[in-house]
C-alpha cells in the first residue's frame, strides 16, 4: 500500500516538475543554442549539476554523506574556478523507480548539464537508457556493478572500481590470509550486494571452502536467529553490506551467542565509531580520506560542517570534482557549457591526483583507470587500520 | 536440540515484540474498525525517545544514574509520550473521520505514517543512532544452558512482554473501562445509547495501544540497538501480520500471531535459510487465512442481510 502511494505521488510529482521544467527547459536551450560556440570567457561561468541519491530511506545515512561531499565540492571549486555551478538535489531512496523520475526531472531541465550519482547499480541500470537520449553525463561515486560499463550506457562514468576488481581481491584475501574450512556470507538483497556475493563465490568454491550463502534485508535489524546458525568450523562471517549498524549488531549477537568467527564488511561498513568490532576486516572502494596528508583541509572542512563521516562521501566530492572541472574547462577555451562539451571533456579527464589519493581518467566504457580497493582490519580500539596491499 | 532450543528462544524473544505492537493494532482496530498504519512508527518513536534518555543521563558508556533507573525511566518516558502523540493523532486525524467511509481514514493513517517517518528523519537526521546496550548491560550476564544463551535484554524483554500482556488482558476482562472498551467494540452506538463516553474510550484505547508500541520500540532499541526513521515500517508490517494472522480485535489472538510469527521466522532461518524466510512465513501464513479466515483466535461475524 505504502509502495503504491509512494509511486502515485512521485508520479504526480514528476508530471508537475516536467511540466513546469519543460518550459524552463525549452527557453534554455534556445538561449544556449543562441549562445552556442560564441566566446563566453567574459561572461560568468554558470551552470547547474543534479545530484542522484538516496537522501531518505534505509540508506539514507550514506546518502546524505554523499550529499554533503557533492555540496562540498562545488562550494571549494566554485570559489577556485570563479565559477557559479549548482548542486540540484535528487532523492533516489535507492530506487530505481525513483532514480527514473528524478532523471525525467533533470534530463528536462536545461541548465542541469551533468549528474552526481546516481548511488546504487540498479539505480544505474534504470537511469542509463534516459541519460544516454538526453546526452546527459553522470558519473556515480558508488555504483559498482560489472555490467555497468559494458558499453550500454554511453554517458555513464564511475570514479571507483567495479565488483569483479573487489570481489575476487577480496575472496582471495580471505582464502590465503584467513584460512577459513567452512564461511558463511550474507548478502542484503540489493545489487551492490549480491554482486559483490556473485564475483566471490566462484572463488570460495574453487578453494574448496564450504559456503552457507544467506540473503536478509536492509531493513531487517534482528540477526540472533542466523547468527545461531554460525557453526564452529565457519571462522568467517562475509557481510557486503551497506548498513553499518546492522554489522554492529550482527557481531554483538555473535559476542551474545558466544561466536568467535571474523566479520569481513565492504564499503558501506567503514563507519568508525558505528561498525567496531574488534578484528573485523573491511574493504573499501574509497580510502580513509583522514588518513591521506593532501586531503587535510577537504577533511577538515567535511568535518567541522557535517561532523563524522565514512568512505561514501569522499569518492563523490571526487565525481563532483571532475564535472565541476569539465565545466570550468569549458567556459576557459571561451565555450558556452551544453551537455555534449562538458560530456567531451570529462571523456578527457586527466587528473594526476585526487582525493581518492590516486590518479583519476576514464577508459572508454568510463571505468575508472587503475582504480583501487582498500582494506582495513579494526583494532581493540575501534580504530581502521590500513593494511597494505 | 540446544540449536533448536537456541532458535526458540531468539524466535520468542522477537515475537514478544512483535506481539506488543500488534496489540495497539488489533485494540485499535477493535474499537474504530480502522487499520492504523502509522501505528510502526509510533514503534520507532518509542525507540528515539529511549535513545534520547540514554543520551540525557550520559550515554551509553557513561551513565550518570543506576541501570536498572535508566530502564525505569525509559520506558516510563516512552510510554508517556508515545501515548500521548497516539491520542494527538487520533484526535486530530482520525476523529474528524469517524463517520467518512472507511477508505478515508485508511489513507489518513498512512499519510499520518508518512509524516512521523519524514518528521523524525528532518528532526532527528538520516544518521542511525545506536544504543549500545552492550556498553551498561553486560553481555556475559544472563542465563547460560549448555549452549543456550538467554542474555539480560532478552530477558528483559521476554519479562516485560509477558506483564504488560498478562496486565491487558487483565484491564480488558476484569476492568470497567475494559467492559466498556469490548462494547465500543461490539456495537459504538448501542454502546453510546447505553450512556458510555465513545469518545473517552477511544482515547483510552489510542493511548494504552500507543504506550505499549512506545515501550516496544524502547526494547527493540534495547535488543537491536539501531534507531532510524524507517524501523517502524518492517516491524509495523510485521505486527499487522500478527494481528490479522491472530485474528484481528482478539487481544490473545494478537499475542500468539507475534509469537507465531516471531517463532516461524527464527525457524525458518536456522533450519532452512535466511534467503526463504518471508517466502516461506508469509506462505504459511496465506495457508493458515484459507484454513481460518478470521485468523486463529478471531471469531467469525454473522453478517445481517
Amino acid at each position: 500500500m505504502k509502495g503504491r502511494l509512494v509511486l502515485v505521488a512521485a508520479a504526480v510529482g514528476s508530471l508537475v516538475v516536467a511540466g513546469c521544467s519543460s518550459s524552463s527547459s525549452s527557453s534554455s536551450s534556445s538561449a544556449a543554442a543562441a549562445g552556442g560556440g560564441s566566446s563566453a570567457s567574459t561572461k560568468a561561468c554558470v551552470a547547474s549539476i543534479g545530484f542522484e541519491g538516496p537522501i531518505t530511506g534505509p540508506v539514507a545515512s550514506l546518502g546524505t554523506e554523499q550529499l554533503h561531499f557533492a555540496e562540498l565540492a562545488v562550494a571549494m571549486d566554485n570559489a577556485a574556478n570563479n565559477t557559479k555551478i549548482t548542486l540540484v538535489q535528487g532523492d533516489t531512496q535507492l530506487q530505481p523507480a525513483q532514480a527514473v523520475t528524478v532523471t525525467q526531472q533533470f534530463t528536462s531541465n536545461a541548465n542541469i548539464l551533468a549528474v552526481v550519482g546516481p548511488a546504487g547499480s540498479q539505480e544505474v541500470e534504470a537511469v542509463g537508457g534516459p541519460m544516454a537520449r538526453a546526452g546527459m553525463p553522470f558519473i556515480s561515486g558508488s555504483a559498482t556493478a560489472v555490467a555497468l560499463t559494458t558499453g550500454s550506457y554511453p554517458t555513464f562514468f564511475r570514479v571507483v572500481s567495479k565488483d569483479s576488481v573487489q570481489g575476487p581481491q577480496d575472496a582471495n584475501y580471505i582464502v590465503n590470509t584467513l584460512h577459513p574450512k567452512a564461511l558463511m556470507i550474507v548478502d542484503d538483497q540489493e545489487a551492490y550486494s549480491t554482486g559483490l556475493v556473485s564475483a566471490m563465490l566462484p572463488i570460495f568454491q574453487a578453494a574448496g571452502i564450504k559456503v552457507d550463502h544467506e540473503s536478509v534485508s536492509q531493513k531487517v535489524t534482528d540477526f540472533s536467529s542466523l547468527v545461531a546458525k554460525v557453526t564452529p568450523a565457519e571462522s568467517v562471517v562475509v557481510l557486503p553490506w551497506q548498513i553499518a549498524a546492522n554489522a554492529q549488531q550482527f557481531g554483538r549477537d555473535m559476542a551474545q551467542e558466544h561466536k568467535t568467527a571474523v566479520i569481513f564488511g565492504t564499503d558501506g561498513l567503514f563507519s568508525p565509531g558505528t561498525f567496531t568490532i574488534s578484528g573485523s576486516y573491511v574493504s573499501s572502494f574509497g580510502p580513509d580520506i583522514t588518513a591521506i596528508p593532501a586531503d587535510a583541509a577537504i577533511a577538515q572542512a567535511a568535518q567541522t560542517k557535517y561532523g563524522s563521516f565514512g568512505t561514501f562521501g569522499p569518492p563523490v566530492f571526487a565525481a563532483t570534482h571532475v564535472i565541476d572541472e569539465a565545466i570550468s574547462s569549458v567556459c576557459k577555451a571561451g565555450q558556452t557549457p551544453s551537455r555534449a562539451n562538458v560530456l567531451a571533456a570529462i571523456k578527457t579527464t586527466n587528473e594526476p591526483t585526487s582525493i581518492l589519493g590516486q590518479p583519476i581518467s576514464f577508459d572508454s566504457h568510463g571505468d575508472l583507470v587503475n582504480g583501487k580497493f582498500f582494506l582495513f582490519k579494526i583494532t581493540p580500539a575501534g580504530k581502521y587500520q590500513l593494511i597494505p596491499s | 536440540m540446544s540449536f533448536f532450543f537456541q532458535e526458540l528462544v531468539n524466535g520468542i524473544t522477537t515475537g514478544a515484540l512483535y506481539a506488543l505492537v500488534a496489540l495497539g493494532f488489533s485494540m485499535v482496530y477493535g474499537v474504530l474498525k480502522l487499520l492504523n498504519f502509522a501505528h510502526g512508527d509510533l514503534y520507532m518513536v518509542g525507540a528515539y525517545i529511549g535513545f534520547f534518555v540514554i543520551q540525557f543521563f550520559g550515554g551509553s558508556a557513561s551513565l550518570s544514574i543506576a541501570v536498572p533507573l535508566l530502564l525505569v525511566i525509559m520506558f516510563v518516558v516512552a510510554a508517556g509520550l508515545v501515548g500521548g502523540l497516539g491520542v494527538a493523532i487520533e484526535r486530530f486525524a482520525y476523529r474528524p473521520l469517524r463517520d467518512a467511509p472507511r477508505i478515508a481514514p485508511l489513507i489518513t493513517a498512512i499519510g499520518v505514517s508518512f509524516f512521523l517517518e519524514s518528521s523524525a528523519l528532518l528532526l532527528f537526521g538520516a544518521q542511525y543512532r545506536v544504543y549500545n546496550t552492550s556498553e551498561f548491560i553486560s553481555l556475559s550476564s544472563g542465563i547460560r544452558i549448555g549452549s543456550v544463551t538467554i542474555d539480560s535484554v532478552q530477558i528483559l524483554v521476554l519479562v516485560m512482554g509477558l506483564v504488560l500482556m498478562t496486565g491487558l488482558r487483565i484491564l480488558v476482562n476484569r476492568t470497567r473501562l475494559g467492559k466498556q472498551m469490548r462494547a465500543v467494540a461490539v456495537d459504538r452506538e448501542a454502546a453510546e445509547m447505553l450512556g458510555i463516553n465513545v469518545n473517552f474510550v477511544i482515547t483510552a484505547t489510542f493511548l494504552l495501544g500507543s504506550a505499549l508500541a512506545g515501550i516496544a520500540g524502547v526494547m527493540g532499541g534495547l535488543l537491536f540497538n539501531t534507531v532510524t526513521s524507517t524501523i517502524g515500517f518492517i516491524v509495523g508490517l510485521k505486527a499487522f501480520t500478527a494481528a490479522v494472522v491472530g485474528g484481528i480485535g482478539s487481544i490473545p489472538g494478537a499475542m500468539l500471531g507475534g509469537l507465531v510469527i516471531g517463532v516461524a521466522e527464527s525457524m525458518v532461518t536456522g533450519y532452512i535459510s535466511s534467503t526463504y524466510t518471508n517466502l516461506i512465513v508469509f506462505g504459511l501464513l496465506i495457508v493458515v487465512m484459507l484454513v481460518r479466515p478470521s485468523g486463529l483466535l478471531g471469531r467469525a461475524q454473522l453478517q445481517k442481510v
